[in-house]
């Protein structure tokens, strides 16, 4: 990669120049006024206006790995959304329990902490919600317990995965991390991590939630099977989803990067979903299915990686992470567990994405200090822990916990910042206690 | 409690091979806002409403749905073309303005699926039997509250 | 051998329209990785993001324009001008449908005049047809007049490195030649036809063009984005820029000038839906493509098929140019002509040591822009503004049937073909 760093633009060195367009743009987008995808496309554009990187440098910087495959997995769980079977799962998952409260809560947490691990968090709880929203209003029961344990599940669940949650996708794909390692290393303690917080809120909330006799009968009588909308879309649509895990799995044995996969198990889709349909209505519905896809998001993501790359290349990440270094001594354990215990504080008040995406190059640069590529890992997991599973401290931490807050304010149940703070934020730091005594016993 | 247990049974129909003309006095004399259209066989096709007169008023670039075009606001005025339009459509047949804006329920849906669909469109609801499609009743605002009001 | 048999196969479906294109792209391209003939870098390597990066830019810019409501301002004004007189109104609409095509994409552009044109045209009482068959001709003349006109040009001023002013200085003036002549052929043949009433004609007159403006603000604000952006492209080349940052920048612009005053829901409701109303049929279908041609390329298929036209046309200059216009020409009438653009560049830059280094290519160049920008006139399936269009008229009730468009459309389209065979051989061979 070329290095810029003696270059003047305007009197301004280009490590200069970035440093202060990649401030302004994370002080604006913590600020929260404007918009982080246009921040984000000025912020960049203006890296190349400047001169410290040409478009061609820029584009070179742009993970389009992870673009691919947020892309792929959101056009694919936008389709099988449609089919109702998020809807009938949850249904299924409260008659199960003979729709009491507590056992209501619990399902309803390890079922969004699974499909949590498989697709994008804010659509889980977006699927979710909906129907939570439903049976607590038949039960009449308070729904705010329910919202906080699908948030935090949501978050712990994406943690398990490679394709869970973005942070893991920018550091699988950044670093060539396959899915079966994330498995492997992340799942174990995810389970544990799940588990705790379901039984916390168990028992926190046991006593409140009491409903009647009748009530209960009436979410029996619910009909999970009119629920699905679309049989045949459905079998589709999970036969896809079905394909498209198998080869995360065997993807590092078969060569394939997961945005092929992701993007090829999409148009697989779009093809079984459309091809009968006469040409206007596909045109209709395959512009509606990219239409959905969280473009600002998208877009975010590929102007921070440009304003990331503007970092690297004119040389400040290094200097960063010799920083770092020198703030740690030099030693691996501390430089772990402080990646770990910082990532989960600041992830619970900023964004993660903007963060991870700096640490990213910042661990990288670490190699030769550590003795080579393969001595990271374990900072890598400390880094996905400690940023998934911090986005839980507040209301601000996460995508999903801001999207269930809208939800719920719409519902006239509003989930305030201060006690959603006091009940989760004790909850995150139990879960990075669980996660540095795993790190520390099984790496360290 | 289902749609069929509160729904009108026996609603103003008309016949699809009817005319415009015809459809308006008889919504005009029966003070109903909208009829189902049926064919011989009483097989539920359509309703005719208000919009399907407003649809013979307007000019045919407004009624594009495109975004390029969403108001009239520029236009000019002509009572007299309009008169001619509406006076036009008269001796058309109502299969001409079949649109089913609201999907028919069955007579065994909720009848909070039914409130649902009047929250959203606010348009009368027909009620077909299943498999036959043949027009069991409809429901409007007023079946419903009467039911929930005794 | 397994590049080939997939891009064949994918062209082929393509053609056959039975399956949504951006399907079949991504299938093909997803095909290519699967097999092996490329690794997912080197397919993203293939990706042209400047192109994407230019017609997205420009895609969100002119949707929000398009919000201010200055096109139909615009079109009415044009209209009144000429005191609605029908045939004034016709060579108005179609003048103004070319200027607007040159600048903003073809499509969006038709978008935005067909449904004023209705509304003129039922209130004058005349036939619609020669109105919208004049605007697509229209829109494809003028859209081949710059870099940012149609696609086609788009692709190729990226790929060979064309700055924007080079597109005007060599393909304006032959443009204008055409559109003038294809309006002057209109006036000739529907100038008796098009009669109407002094009635009609005073109604059109009293329609208020400046209500048609729904928000000052934004028409300020998009108006200066659009200049600046236009100003931009000028001076790219002298500047270092490359046009997908200029478009990209002016499209961020634009948003943060239409939200910064809103409240943050608003502002995420409102940038969503500029990305997401972008043509991403198009954009994924281009995606595709790329690495398509990409995987053809690095399988040597394309240095293949670039020797069996050479030899074909004996290694002379000027028959090939004139090959590729007419070539380009007949087979962008009836087949799209973006995956034809995709696959002719990396054929004609292979043939650069042939005929002396890519200086010397230019002139393949404007005959490639030329023929399948100008070709996709021929057929009602030509060029997508075409399609579009059709599509529009029919659920107005004035459908356009394939045979009656090509009729006059070929000729027409022949007609553009030879003052473009005339200026190639005048100024360049």
């Amino acid at each position: 990669m070329e290095t810029h760093s003696s270059q003047v633009i305007f009197g301004w060195s280009a490590a200069a120049l970035a440093t202060v367009i990649f401030i302004a743009v994370y002080a604006l987008v913590i600020a929260e006024k404007l918009n982080r995808a246009i921040l984000a496309l000025l912020g960049a554009g203006a890296l190349i206006l400047c001169g410290v990187l040409t478009q061609e440098a820029a584009l070179r910087g742009v993970d389009f790995n992870t673009i691919g495959l947020l892309l792929g997995m959101m056009l694919i769980v936008n389709i099988t959304g449609r089919s109702g079977v998020f809807q009938y799962i949850a249904i299924w998952s409260a008659k199960k329990v003979n729709a009491q409260p507590l056992g209501v809560l619990i399902m309803l947490s390890l079922v969004t902490a699974t499909l949590s691990a498989f697709l994008d968090n804010v659509t889980t709880v977006l699927l979710i919600v909906p129907v939570t929203l439903l049976i607590t209003e038949e039960l009449k029961v308070e729904p705010y317990p329910f919202l906080i344990s699908e948030v935090l599940s949501s978050n712990i669940g994406g943690t398990a995965t490679l394709i869970g949650d973005p942070p893991n996708i920018m550091i699988g794909s950044a670093v060539g991390i396959p899915f079966n390692a994330f498995v492997n290393n992340l799942t174990p303690v995810i389970i544990v991590v799940e588990f705790a917080t379901v039984l916390a809120f168990a028992l926190v909330w046991k006593k409140s939630l009491v409903t009647t006799e009748e009530a209960r009968r009436r979410v029996m009588e619910f009909n999970e099977a009119e629920a699905i909308k679309d049989h045949r879309l459905l079998k589709q649509s999970l036969s896809v989803i079905g394909v498209v895990i198998v080869s995360f799995i065997l993807a590092h044995s078969l060569h394939l990067e997961p945005a092929t996969i992701a993007m090829f198990g999409a148009a697989v889709l779009l093809f079984l979903d459309n091809y009968r349909e006469d040409a206007d209505h596909q045109t209709k519905k395959v512009h509606g299915a990219f239409a959905e896809a969280e473009w600002v998001t998208l877009i975010f993501f590929i102007g921070l990686f440009i304003l990331v790359h503007g970092l690297e290349s004119s040389g400040v990440i290094r200097w960063m992470a010799e920083k770092l270094m020198a703030a740690t001594g030099g030693d691996f354990k501390i430089t772990a567990i402080a990646i770990l215990w910082s990532s989960a504080i600041l992830s619970a008040f900023i964004d993660n994405i903007p963060f991870v995406a700096t640490m990213i190059p910042m661990i990288k640069s670490m190699a030769p200090a550590f003795g080579g590529a393969d001595a990271l890992m374990p900072l890598w997991w400390a880094l996905s822990l400690g940023a998934c599973l911090g986005g839980n401290g507040t209301l601000i931490g996460a995508s999903a916990n801001l999207v269930v807050a809208g939800i719920a304010d719409r519902a006239g149940h509003p989930i305030r910042f201060m006690r959603y703070m006091k009940s989760c934020f004790l909850m995150m730091i139990m879960s990075i206690i669980i996660s540095h005594i795993y790190l520390y016993f099984r790496y360290l | 409690m289902n749609v069929s247990t509160i729904m009108n049974a026996s609603p103003v129909t008309i016949s699809v091979t009817e005319t415009f003309g015809n459809a308006l006095r008889l919504m005009e004399e029966r003070r109903v806002h909208a009829l189902p259209v049926v064919d011989a066989a009483g097989v539920y096709k359509g309703t005719f409403d208000f919009a399907d007169i407003w649809k013979t008023l307007l000019p045919k670039a407004a009624l594009l749905g495109m975004d390029s075009l969403t108001d009239l606001s520029f236009v000019s005025d002509a009572q007299e073309i309009l008169r001619e339009k509406l006076a036009g459509a008269g001796s058309r047949p109502v299969s001409e303005f079949l649109d089913r804006r609201v999907e028919p329920v069955h007579p065994d849906t909720p009848v909070k699926e039914a409130i649902l669909l009047f929250y959203r469109l606010d348009e009368d609801i027909p009620v077909v039997e299943r498999g036959t499609n043949r027009l069991a009743g409809i429901v409007t605002p007023w079946e419903i509250l009467n039911a929930l009001r005794d | 051998m397994i590049a080939a048999v997939v891009f064949i196969a994918v062209y082929a479906l393509v053609i056959s329209e039975k399956i949504n294109r951006a399907i079949l792209a991504l299938l093909g391209a997803g095909l290519m990785i699967l097999c092996g003939v490329l690794t997912q870098e080197a397919a993203i390597r293939g990706v042209d993001f400047n192109t994407i990066g230019l017609l997205l830019g420009m895609m969100v810019i002119v949707a929000i324009t398009g919000k201010s409501g200055v096109f139909q301002y615009v079109a009415i004004w044009s209209a009144k001008k000429v005191n609605a007189q029908p045939v004034g109104v016709m060579i108005m609409l179609s003048l103004v449908t070319a200027v607007f095509s040159a600048l903003l994409d073809n499509v969006t552009t038709v978008l935005l005049i067909v449904p004023v044109t209705l509304l003129i045209t039922e209130e004058l009482k005349v036939k619609p047809y020669p109105y919208l068959l004049a605007e697509i001709l229209c829109s494809n003349i003028g859209g081949t007049a710059t870099l940012i006109g149609d696609p086609p040009n788009i692709m190729i001023g990226s790929a060979v490195g064309i700055p924007f002013n080079d597109f005007v200085i060599h393909l304006t003036p032959v443009v204008l030649v055409i559109l003038l002549a294809t309006v002057a052929v209109f006036y000739f043949v529907w100038g008796k036809e098009l009669v109407t009433t002094e009635e009609a004609r005073r109604r059109v007159m009293s329609f208020e063009a400046r209500e048609a403006i729904k928000d000052w603000r934004l028409l300020r604000q998009s108006l200066s984005v659009l200049a600046a952006v236009i100003a931009g492209f000028v001076l790219a080349h002298s500047m270092h820029l490359e046009p997908a940052t200029i478009a990209m920048f002016g499209a961020a612009l634009l948003l943060l000038l239409d939200n910064y005053h809103r409240p943050a829901d608003e502002q995420t409701h409102n940038v969503h839906n500029a990305f997401s109303e972008a043509e991403w049929v198009t954009l994924i279908f281009f995606l595709g493509l790329f690495i398509l041609v990409h995987g053809l390329e690095s399988a040597g298929v394309i240095r293949w098929m670039a020797q069996q036209l050479l030899s074909a046309t004996g290694g002379d200059f000027a028959v090939t140019a004139i090959a590729i216009l007419w070539g380009s020409a007949i087979l962008s009438a009836f087949i799209d002509n973006i995956p034809f653009v995709a696959t002719m560049i990396p054929l004609i830059k292979s043939m650069a040591p042939t005929f002396g280094g890519e200086q010397a290519l230019m002139p393949l160049w404007w005959a490639l822009s030329l023929g399948a920008c100008l070709g996709g006139n021929g057929t009602l399936i030509g060029a997508s503004a075409n399609l579009v269009v059709a599509g529009i008229s029919e659920r107005a009730g004035q459908p356009i049937r394939f045979l009656q468009f090509l009729k006059s459309s070929f000729l027409l389209m022949l007609m553009s073909i030879a003052i473009s065979h005339v200026y190639i051989y005048f100024r360049y061979l």
